[in-house]
């Protein structure tokens, strides 16, 4: 059983890229301070006695669970449902060379300049266009998998489909931002 | 320029190198959040593990309550639910008693009832079994007293 330190930790880390991860979904900064918070209560009064093992996995497949809900509710509402119906993603035949993006970063160095500051943010602001134009499935695995750092399984399980789906996903989605951070020139 | 491996296996781990690079750059995203977002964030989380703590003593309540209740032993006063419940197997017995008291009295009042109805219903009064000339008549062994009967 998670003591109360453990939970207080566990939410302190996992917080900020709850958000995030959130806005990218719903867009509106609002109701994703909302989801985060409901999420957090739900973990708190029903799972307050699993090991705090379980708590990263519980907690995310939590916040996927009310980012769905609250698409459900919009929905209900008539009001703006932008793009969460796009579950499945479209085929993408364009193979995208992931080698040349890595080799291209191995020659780059970090530089802490002020232009640089300046170029970083813009980039960053286009990573997260981007992000936020992926599928939602696509996107939701890519996060989970990589920003959330949970395996394949735990993925799965959180998204509720199979490891190959997970795989499946998360290589399209780096295809797709591979592919549209070159067009916009932006190696990483 | 490093030379590029053709395997899947390579492909994969460059896939996996490019996502791990792109969620850096989300790392640093996150960290520049607004102060009020970050204050709001502070606060969810406070509440949450408030949350938790009024969450888990009443857990813990009422599974003492439940292992009292199903040990039938007195409590320690505290709650007047955890004195009902084990009040509870009394009453049961106590009322089951009065049942069976009640159940017996009309099945007696029922037989004495039936009896009643029998002699009422037959020819012969009832005065006549207190009579000793009858009884003795009924005790001799005369067949043809039977049939003119």
């Amino acid at each position: 059983m998670a003591s109360e330190l453990e939970l207080a930790d566990f939410l302190k880390g996992v917080e900020k890229r709850a958000f995030k991860r959130s806005l990218y979904h719903v867009r509106d900064e609002e109701a994703a301070l909302d989801i985060v918070q409901d999420s957090m209560m739900k973990l708190a009064e029903h799972y307050a006695d699993k090991p705090a093992g379980e708590l990263p996995m519980l907690f995310q497949r939590i916040l996927s669970n009310t980012t769905l809900d609250w698409f459900r509710r919009q929905k209900t509402k008539n009001a703006l449902f932008s793009n969460f119906n796009d579950f499945e993603s479209t085929e993408n035949g364009d193979e995208v060379d992931f080698l040349e993006f890595s080799s291209h970063t191995q020659d780059t160095e970090m530089s802490e300049s002020a232009e640089n500051t300046v170029s970083q943010a813009q980039n960053l602001q286009e990573i997260e266009q981007e992000i936020k134009k992926l599928p939602a499935r696509q996107r939701e695995a890519f996060l989970l998998r990589y920003w959330e750092e949970l395996d394949v399984s735990e993925t799965a399980a959180a998204m509720g489909c199979s490891e190959g789906s997970v795989k499946t996903h998360c290589s399209r989605a780096v295809h797709a931002l591979m592919t549209a951070l070159k067009a916009r020139g932006i190696h990483i | 320029m490093t030379p590029i491996p053709t395997s899947a296996t390579n492909s994969v781990r460059a896939q996996e190198n490019y996502a791990r690079r792109l969620v850096h750059q989300l790392d640093q995203s996150a960290d520049q959040l607004p102060h009020a977002v970050l204050e709001r964030l502070r606060a969810a989380r406070v509440r949450a593990v408030a949350s938790r703590k009024s969450h888990v003593p009443q857990t813990a309540q009422s599974f003492q309550q439940m292992g009292s209740s199903l040990a039938i032993t007195p409590n320690d006063g505290s709650s007047s639910w955890s004195k009902l419940i084990s009040f509870l197997p009394l009453l049961a017995l106590v009322l089951g008693l009065i049942g069976i008291h009640e159940l017996q009295n009309d099945r007696n009042a029922h037989e004495l009832a039936s009896i009643d109805q029998a002699l009422l219903l037959d020819e012969l009064p009832p005065d006549a079994y207190t009579d000793p000339g009858f009884l003795k008549f009924l005790s001799l062994p005369n067949p043809q007293n039977a049939d003119n009967r």
